[in-house]
Parts: structure tokens; C-alpha cells; sequence
């Protein structure tokens, strides 16, 4: 029995078997729609172990709710989404990240505009613990990159009480809402990792929350020079602008297009200037296209606005399969950065 | 297999008792705060609120603010100013 084990303090529901177990956690409305791993004592008391966490610890507190997130509530829902004891301090920083006020939980926790927890892991934890970071990067197979997303989203639902429906009303949403997790390939990239553009160093580990659109991808195969790849790129970015308040974005280049940027000898300094240069759209444009009200008059066909406030909120990450001519962009949350910015946040190891 | 117990995941919320400001019996001279969404004619409507608050039921003054986003609390500068300057506070969305 582990140590921490004796003072956890949720209610205890008694089971006959695996089955009336999992059975029980649809029926109290605890699960994402896929079969939870039964939270158990030793199995929570595990989780708590890896992180070197009391179980009263707060690991969070989110103001709009007035929830304290504590490490037993995170450790038990990090169980049920399947995660592994080591794990747990990933979920934890994630955790930490969404309640930071400038991430601005309210909005995009509840916003029409069906924003999901976009979480890119940097440093030498992603390897150590199998995040995957090439082929089939958003997709299934992972089970680190499927199991903390999934944490954090029943953290968002049980704890702080995002429930689809009531108070979490996505419109549309998007699968990203299951698990949203990659991590940076920083073997194969040539460019500083995400993690050191914002301030640690490359030995430390991370995870960086945006609230965020899905994934969009593109197409680029008859380009061999940046400006070509990064067009094709911009033509698809600045037809998005979806509420027009200036959200950040993700840039995620994968294999081809990052050998091909950075043979190039371009950093992605200069990849952001290329991208916030090239995705301005006129206000002519915007009206038109009944995004803004009011009639086009002849000086909105030379004012331009700008995707996003400025070059550093386009997030560069090198990520993806080695194969391929595709690369994507992650729109942030229509709410814009004034309302959620992304953040960064050391994932610690406490233990003794 | 034999039986065990699993742990509840959820929290309940902590209690907060909410007060409400006693609604006055009148508006006659009463000043009108108006928190605009941002929103596509939340302006326009919440401005004719307050027109009709003037004409058909007396109200001083009006005097509107413009939250940042339509999915973000008002701003500590509205708080403020609304507790400062005015009497009564109308918000709303306009699509």
C-alpha cells in the first residue's frame, strides 16, 4: 500500500468486479464516452508517489470556478484516463498552465468557439517517456500522448466541472477535445526547441497549453526553396482569420518542409516574420467576405490587418513524419490572445 | 475477482454565499451603467435600453463600457468605474 494512500479522502464507492466498475463511472457521468481505468487506491496512491505529491496539494486553483484542483483529484482522473505513474507530472504542469490567469480558463473553457488544450511537450522527457513527435503525429497509437491530453480533459470535466452541454458550450468542437498532445522533434530539428525560445534551457522538460482549433493541414510538394513552402502556407492562414481578434497559432513542420526550411538556412525568427509578413488581410477583403460589417470603402483595399498582434505569436514547432509534403497550422481559440495566451510550464520532478 | 472501491474524480463547488444588491424601487434619476459584449449591435441595442430607461422610466444618464472579449468577465477598470458612477448596471448579448 502506498505511503500517501491513508489520506486520500473522496468518497469510496465499493464494486464487485472490473466491469461494475467501469459501468459505474458512465453512470456517474465521469467519463469522456471511452472505458476508464477503475481509480483505485493503490493505483491513485501510485500516481501521487511518481509526482512526489500529498494528496492535498493544490495543484491549481481556477478563479472563475472557485475550484482548487488538487494533486488527489488530478491523480485519480490521470488513473482513469490511463495514464502511467510517471506521467503524472506532465498532467500536473498542464494542469497548472489553464489556470494560469493569462491562459484565461473561463473563455475558451466555455466559449461557443469549441476550443480544446493543445499541449506540446519539449525537453528530454518526451523521449523518456515515448511522446511521439513524427509519423502520425495528431493521430492514435501513442499511449502518452493519448492518456495526459485525456487526463487533463476529465480534470477539465470532473474537477473543475466543464461539462459538454452545461458548461461547456463548443458549438461545433473538435476531436482535439479527446487528447491534443505532441511533442517537438528535437532530434531531427536544426532550430531551437519551443521550450528554449520561451525562456528554460534544453535540458529542462516542459509543456506549452494553448487553447485551440484543430489541426489544418497542407500541401506543399513542388516547392524546394522556404519562401515556396511557407506560400503555400500563408495562402491557407490568412483565409482563416475566423473571428478576426488575433489569436496565436501554432506552425508545425514536418520532415520535408523542415529539412527543406532549414537547408535554406532560415531560423524560425525568420519563419514567423515570413508568416506574420504574408498573412495580412486587407479590410476590403474582411468586409466582403462578411466578416466585418459595413460598407468596403476605397482606402480599406490598401488597410491591412494582420492575423495575429505580431511575429512571436506564431509558435514554430518541428514535428511530423520524415515522409510527406505536408505540414499544418493550429489556429488558437477565436477569443484571441488577449483573451488566452499560451503558456509554458516547467514539469518538475518533486520527489525526494 | 473480488470486490474494491474506486475514488470519486469530482469535486463540489465551494459554497459562496451570493448577495444581491437590494433592486432599487424606482429609476427615476438613477444613473445606467451599460457593459457592452462586443458583439455585432450590442451597442446598438443595449444603447436603446437605455433610452427607453430614460424616457419612459426617468433615468438620469447613461454611460457604456466595452468589455474585451464576449467570453471574458468585465474588466477591474468597469468594475470599478461601475461602482463608482453608477446605479444600477444592464448587460447583455446582441446576436
Amino acid at each position: 500500500m502506498p505511503a500517501m494512500s491513508a489520506a486520500l479522502t473522496s468518497t469510496r464507492y465499493p464494486v464487485d468486479d472490473l466491469t461494475q466498475a467501469i459501468e459505474l463511472c458512465y453512470e456517474k457521468g465521469w467519463t469522456d464516452g471511452l472505458p476508464v481505468i477503475p481509480p483505485t487506491e493503490s493505483r491513485v496512491g501510485a500516481m501521487l508517489d511518481a509526482a512526489g505529491l500529498e494528496p492535498g496539494a493544490q495543484v491549481a486553483f481556477i478563479t472563475n470556478r472557485q475550484v482548487a484542483v488538487t494533486a488527489e483529484k488530478v491523480a485519480i482522473n490521470a488513473v482513469m484516463a490511463g495514464c502511467l505513474p510517471e506521467y503524472m507530472p506532465i498532467v500536473v504542469a498542464a494542469v497548472d498552465g489553464i489556470a494560469e490567469p493569462k491562459w484565461g480558463y473561463h473563455g475558451p473553457g466555455t466559449s461557443t468557439g469549441g476550443a480544446a488544450v493543445l499541449m506540446i511537450v519539449n525537453g528530454p522527457i518526451a523521449a523518456r517517456l515515448g511522446f511521439n513527435s513524427g509519423d502520425n503525429l495528431f493521430g492514435p497509437g501513442w499511449r502518452a500522448n493519448a492518456t495526459v491530453g485525456r487526463a487533463v480533459r476529465l480534470v477539465m470535466r470532473n474537477v473543475i466541472g466543464t461539462l459538454p452541454g452545461r458548461l461547456d458550450r463548443a458549438t461545433v468542437g473538435h476531436p482535439g477535445k479527446y487528447t491534443y498532445v505532441i511533442a517537438e522533434n528535437e532530434v531531427d530539428s536544426p532550430w531551437a526547441p519551443l521550450h528554449a525560445e520561451r525562456g528554460f534551457t534544453p535540458e529542462q522538460s516542459t509543456v506549452t497549453v494553448m487553447s485551440a482549433e484543430g489541426p489544418r493541414q497542407f500541401y506543399n510538394q513542388l516547392s524546394n526553396t522556404p519562401e515556396g513552402i511557407l506560400a503555400t502556407l500563408c495562402d491557407d492562414m490568412v483565409h482563416h482569420n475566423s473571428t478576426g481578434a488575433q489569436p496565436q497559432y501554432v506552425v508545425v513542420l514536418a520532415g520535408e518542409h523542415m529539412r527543406t526550411i532549414a537547408a535554406a538556412g532560415w531560423s524560425k525568427a525568420d519563419i514567423r516574420k515570413y508568416v506574420f509578413d504574408h498573412t495580412q488581410n486587407s479590410l476590403a477583403h474582411i468586409k466582403r467576405t462578411q466578416r466585418l460589417a459595413g460598407p468596403v470603402k476605397p482606402e480599406d483595399e490598401t488597410t491591412l490587418r494582420s492575423l495575429v498582434a505580431g511575429p512571436e505569436d506564431i509558435l514554430v514547432v518541428a514535428a511530423g513524419g520524415r515522409a510527406g509534403a505536408f505540414s499544418c497550422y493550429i489556429p488558437g481559440w477565436g477569443g484571441g490572445r488577449r483573451s488566452s495566451e499560451s503558456v509554458t510550464k516547467l514539469i518538475r520532478d518533486r520527489r525526494a | 475477482m473480488a470486490g474494491f472501491e474506486i475514488l470519486d474524480p469530482t469535486v463540489e463547488p465551494r459554497k459562496q454565499p451570493l448577495t444581491y444588491v437590494p433592486r432599487p424601487g424606482s429609476l427615476k434619476g438613477k444613473r445606467i451603467g451599460l457593459v457592452e459584449n462586443t458583439k455585432f449591435n450590442s451597442d446598438r441595442l443595449l444603447q436603446k435600453i437605455g433610452d427607453i430607461l430614460k424616457t419612459e422610466y426617468g433615468a438620469a444618464e447613461t454611460k457604456m463600457w466595452r468589455k474585451h472579449n464576449s467570453s471574458v468577465p468585465a474588466h477591474d477598470e468597469i468594475i470599478d468605474e461601475a461602482k463608482r458612477g453608477v446605479d444600477v448596471v444592464v448587460a447583455g448579448i446582441g446576436d
